[in-house]
């Protein structure tokens, strides 16, 4: 168990508040667990979901093919690789240049090569997203939970003063926000198992601090106020009703959770300066990261190393501290970042830079402390891409990039169609095997998957398995059962566990 | 999305899928349990059997694996794997066979606990003597719950209780012992009616007119004045009917034109009072553009399940909205948990096909073509020959036919529910179950007919009941199911409730409407959510919502003790409370008291108040104040 700062008091003022949440998360829906399903074992009691918004050239990164470099007028059709090979800490293992320091901590983790996105017709970043993450296609009859809050309302929180569902990196304000919103949710699991969002991670602390301008003194102050006219109040202060009760309990946990010591774990500018500079190397105190992403913007690339970067290091200290499951986003705006529609090469580049040190250093500081063993991180993206290929080859979708036959210029070379049949996954700690690949795929584009497919309810079943849940388990919604994979049918891939 | 029971066996599948069963073997007819030894009474010794085991899917308009046991000659036809029961034979009845368990993978029933071997007995028994059945008894469909129009008599008005909800209660108060407490004082009236109808606090001014009212009719007087404010209704209920109309400025499909807003059109229908016959059919079938989002639904981009597409969601919603039942799970294939069949479901949504409508099950073509009809014929028919235009025409006409006894009674139960915290029939969404009492749910149904489908008539007649203004119970989220109506339940300020009260208490409204309103008090209604109104539950409408969680959670609480949205709120509160000439500290604690909790403070809040504010008057001070009053449940709380 890594939760140092657990009390027993904690615990039961917590419990009670979660349970009255799950007996409530939606009179009349009544919440329930089915409760017949399988006991499993857990491996780990942490997720770490590293998040490659936007579809991630697996090419690009972690399934490198032959190398074929800007020339102009080649075709676009002999494109593959944009980038050569680099070797890492497994045998037979290349990844793609740029990505050297995740590469050397692979002998700590598996790489899925063959994960395939849904079918899911013409296609929306934030759709497979939503697939992704709950498992299921929109639209849907019913509000499906995030990944996160499955967990958060099936294990509960490690550290009851540390929310269980934390979810860093994305702002809702961006095109597809909507979108993004209709999946980052509890759904009908109810909001007590939200995420905890904090789109800006150098700003984190303020999440779980005073609100704006208030000093320690005059928000305990403001505490004791409220405490003293509640008891001094000539309403209602006899008995107990459900509805005050809810009422007064949740304010007493949104309390005690900004007071509680684990609260300074978000607070990033306690971290050695020379710990923080692991993860984004450079850095000074005091920068922001959360200028409107622009395009053009000259500090983009400091933006988004920074961001990310800080991200992963949060993911980190959240981690020690007991946090159950976290997500960390390279964001998802549409056009940026990992959705390269064009200059897919150079983009690939920054992003390349923007990931490797900090996933590394996230593997090597959570072994150093001894807790990777029981923390499980994954990396993963919606689908990955191709020069030509808008969906699977066997069953094109309508395109959305015009990419000439011959390359003239540098902004058409790189991987700018939308590409469902391989993609990568990484998986570190948390019982998988250590430097292990699974699944082949094709050497020449379109480098589809051959061999150990893996689809959705597949991963999200050894996910949920490695925490000790059942991909089988189903809440009951609406008098229905909702399975936490698609109708209960997720196959955990044995073979990646140790 | 495809829903399976929780315990379905694929073997159990196959077993009912046509192959017929070969004879048993000598060792297996005696492995069987023996007959009983004595006259078997169908009545007393197999109509239970059949009740407790059988009928759920075997009756009442259900015959899976083609054996009906509606009555004695449907059970004798072949069912898909054959004659079930022989009669005179019941070592050769296939019946005898499933239940006595002998292949463990084919075992009827399929759900619950198995026939004991004195039952096999009993049944065998009956099946050798003959499998008599007299033709009194059969196991047919029900008719529809809370379908044909009923208007009970009214039970005579007595002293006090002269009221037509309470004269049709008074029985029922009497039969569960409950003795009519006092009703609840002014202030608590004015402040629940207020929030209920309106959705405000009713100001200091306000309050105080009331509290001198001597007319011994003020609450009535109140609650009609309340209802004629057609801005402020209309404001208040679009919150409700964007809710269940899936209905809002923001949300996902509005990228791709997937989806239409109906704000203008809605708004324009509360605050006119349109009769609610006519609003339905304006929703079902719209004459203009600006009410066609309902039925045209959420569409993303992409490929979409059979079970999820516009004219389906169409069928789903107006089911669940407008007669309180559900298809979702029909919509993909026959329902588990009730009768509604796939071929139901895609009736209704053939409506809405722009062309011949195919059956899908589970996402796989039937090849079979949906013929457009109502989900209730017996109430009337749609041609399914007609154009799309005409037969959206006849869903409206039949839906808001006289006959159509259940969309007035889906719709008083949720105004019922919507004031007293809990419905006649829950789930709300569930009307084939009974109310807790019919005879109260059907009159107010024909009543709101017979007042020309007028919604704010039934909120006025629920709104001036003695039911209405008993004291409040605390009920949880989980209603007992043995549920006794005692008076309205506590229940918590909406997000837009609460964002309001602010609004009336400190002056701070929102900056800019999304619909052009003569007002600058732009209420949260009037807005997209901020983050403040997604924490207190104003969800985000992908789906219908009819009732909303109310318990408080972690993550609310949070964004109400550190959130950007309301520290910043309360800062400009402070300002304004303050203003260019601060008030005395006494005089404002008074302000804030009277608005928020419409009372004055007792001595002993006033001192903690002035102890918190200092002199001079700090705008921190006046914030925490705010702060901790709007904290109390005696503000969030609906008493």
């Amino acid at each position: 168990m890594n939760a140092p700062h657990h009390s027993r008091r904690d615990f039961l003022k917590t419990a009670s508040a979660a349970t009255l949440g799950a007996l409530a998360a939606g009179f009349p829906r009544q919440l329930r667990a089915d409760d017949t399903t399988e006991k499993i074992q857990p491996r780990a009691d942490t997720l770490i979901v590293l998040w490659m918004a936007g579809g991630m050239a697996q090419t690009e990164t972690f399934d490198p093919k032959r190398h074929t470099p800007f020339e102009k007028g080649m075709k676009s059709a002999d494109m593959v690789s944009t980038f050569p090979s680099v070797s890492t800490a497994v045998d037979g293992m290349s990844f793609s240049e740029g990505l050297e320091r995740i590469g050397q901590v692979m002998d700590r983790g598996t790489l899925i090569r063959s994960y395939t996105a849904g079918d899911l017709g013409f296609i929306l970043h934030s759709r497979h997203q939503f697939h992704w993450h709950t498992g299921y296609a929109p639209p849907q009859t019913v509000a499906c939970p995030h990944l996160g809050s499955v967990i958060a309302r099936t294990l509960g929180p490690l550290n009851p003063a540390v929310p269980a569902f934390i979810n860093i990196g994305q702002r809702f304000d961006v095109n597809e926000g909507e979108e993004l919103k209709a999946f980052t949710t509890a759904g009908f699991l109810g909001s007590e198992y939200g995420p905890f969002n904090i789109p800006f991670p150098e700003q984190a602390a303020n999440t779980v601090r005073p609100p704006g301008g208030m000093t320690p003194g005059r928000f305990e102050n403001r505490d004791k106020f409220y405490r003293k006219l509640l008891a001094a109040s000539p309403v209602g202060q006899h008995g107990s009703d459900y509805q005050k009760d809810s009422l007064l309990r949740s304010l007493d946990n949104a309390h005690r959770l900004l007071s509680s010591p684990a609260a300074k774990a978000f607070d990033l500018e306690l971290e050695p300066l020379a710990n923080i500079q692991k993860y984004v190397p450079g850095y000074k105190p005091g920068t922001r990261y959360d200028a409107p992403q622009d395009r053009f913007g000259a500090r983009y690339e400091e933006q988004m190393i920074g961001r990310f970067g800080l991200g992963c290091l949060l993911a980190r200290r959240l981690a020690e501290v007991g946090a159950r499951y976290i997500e960390v986003s390279t964001e998802y705006i549409p056009f940026l970042n990992w959705d390269t529609h064009e200059n897919g090469h150079t983009r690939a580049t920054s992003m390349k830079q923007t990931i490797d040190a900090p996933i590394a250093q996230l593997v090597l500081d959570l072994e150093e402390r001894g807790l990777l063993r029981r923390t499980l991180v994954v990396l993963a993206s919606e689908f990955s891409r191709d020069s030509l290929v808008e969906g699977r080859p066997d069953k094109l979708v309508k395109d959305q990039v015009t990419v000439p036959d011959t390359i003239e210029d540098l902004k058409n070379y790189g991987m700018h169609r939308h590409f469902t049949d391989a993609g990568c996954v990484l998986l570190f700690g948390g019982g998988i095997k250590r430097g292990h690949l699974h699944g082949v795929t094709a050497d020449e584009r379109p480098c589809r998957t051959l061999q150990d497919r893996v689809v959705i309810e597949d991963l999200h079943a050894t996910l949920y398995t490695a925490l000790g849940i059942s991909p089988k388990l189903s809440y009951e919604i609406e008098q229905r059962p909702f399975y936490v994979t698609r109708d209960g049918l997720g196959k955990p891939i044995g073979s990646l566990f140790a | 999305m495809k829903f399976r029971p929780l315990m379905v066996s694929v073997l159990a599948l196959l077993a009912v899928g046509g192959f017929a069963p070969a004879k048993l073997t000598p060792e297996q007819v005696k492995s069987l349990p023996p007959p009983a030894a004595r006259r078997v009474d169908f009545a007393k010794d197999i109509k239970p059997i059949f009740e407790a085991s059988c009928v759920k899917c075997h009756a009442r308009g259900k015959a899976k694996g083609g054996f009906n046991l509606t009555s004695r000659a449907t059970m004798l036809q072949p069912s898909d794997s054959g004659p079930a029961v022989v009669s005179g034979k019941s070592a050769e009845s296939h019946l005898i066979e499933l239940v006595s368990g002998l292949n463990p993978d084919d075992v009827m029933p399929q759900k619950g606990s198995r026939l004991t071997a004195g039952q096999v007995g009993l049944l065998r028994a009956w099946i050798d003597q003959g499998a008599r059945w007299p033709a009194a008894i059969s196991f047919v469909k029900p008719p529809p719950a809370n379908l044909t129009p009923r208007r009970p008599d009214l039970p005579p008005a007595k002293r006090d209780v002269t009221h037509a909800v309470d004269r049709l209660l008074a029985r029922y108060f009497k039969e569960h012992k409950i003795t009519s407490p006092v009703l609840v004082d002014d202030r608590l009236f004015a402040r629940r009616a207020s929030l209920d109808l309106i959705g405000l606090l009713p100001s200091p001014a306000e309050l105080e007119e009331f509290l001198q009212d001597r007319r011994p009719d003020k609450r009535e007087a109140l609650v009609a004045k309340l209802l004629a404010d057609d801005r402020h209704y209309a404001e208040h209920w679009l919150t409700f009917w964007n809710d269940l109309l899936r209905n809002d400025y923001r949300g996902t499909g509005y990228i791709d034109e997937g989806r239409k807003p109906i704000s203008r059109w809605l708004y324009s229908a509360l605050a006119t009072n349109m009769p609610f016959d006519c609003f339905v059919a304006e929703l079902i079938n719209p004459s203009t553009t600006n009410a066609e989002g309902f039925v045209k639904g959420i569409v993303w981009r992409g490929a979409i399940n059979a079970s999820q597409t516009p004219p389906m969601q169409a069928a789903q919603n107006i089911s669940q909205v407008f007669l309180g039942v559900n298809v979702k799970c029909a919509s993909c294939h026959d329902s588990f948990i009730n009768d509604w069949t796939l071929a139901d479901a895609y009736g209704l949504a053939a409506v809405y096909a722009t062309n011949e409508l195919e059956l899908f099950r589970c996402d796989k073509p039937t090849g079979e073509t949906a013929a457009a009809r109502f989900l209730y014929p017996e109430v009337g028919a749609i041609d399914p020959a007609a154009p799309r235009a005409e037969r959206m025409k006849q869903l409206a006409r039949v839906m808001t036919s006289p006959k159509n006894g259940r969309l007035p009674r889906t719709i008083v139960n949720r105004l019922w529910a919507r004031l007293l915290g809990r419905g006649l029939v829950e789930p709300l969404d569930d009307m084939e179950r009974p109310a807790w009492h019919s005879d109260l749910l059907d009159w107010l149904a024909e009543d709101f007919v017979a007042h020309g489908h007028d919604l704010r008539h039934t909120l006025r007649l629920i709104a001036t009941s003695r039911a209405y203004q008993l004291p409040a119970v605390n009920l949880g989220e989980l209603a007992p199911t043995n549920f006794v109506f005692r008076g309205p339940a506590v229940r918590r300020l909406s997000a837009e409730q609460f964002r309001d009260a602010l609004g009336t208490l400190t002056g701070v409204w929102f900056s800019k409407a999304q619909l052009p309103v003569a007002t600058n008090e732009i209420r949260s209604s009037l807005v997209a959510a901020d983050p403040l109104a997604v924490a207190l539950g104003r969800p985000n409408r992908e789906q219908v919502t009819t009732s909303r969680p109310s318990v408080a959670t972690t993550l609310q609480a949070l964004e109400l003790t550190n959130g950007d949205t309301l520290s910043r709120l309360l800062a400009r509160g402070a300002e304004k409370l303050l203003g260019p000439n601060p008030p005395p500290g006494a005089a404002l604690v008074d302000r804030v008291f009277g608005q928020a909790l419409g009372r004055p403070p007792t001595s002993g809040e006033q001192q903690l108040a002035l102890a918190l504010l200092g002199q001079p008057l700090q705008k921190e001070g006046v914030e925490d104040l705010l702060w901790a009053v709007t904290m109390l449940p005696e503000f969030q709380l609906i008493r």
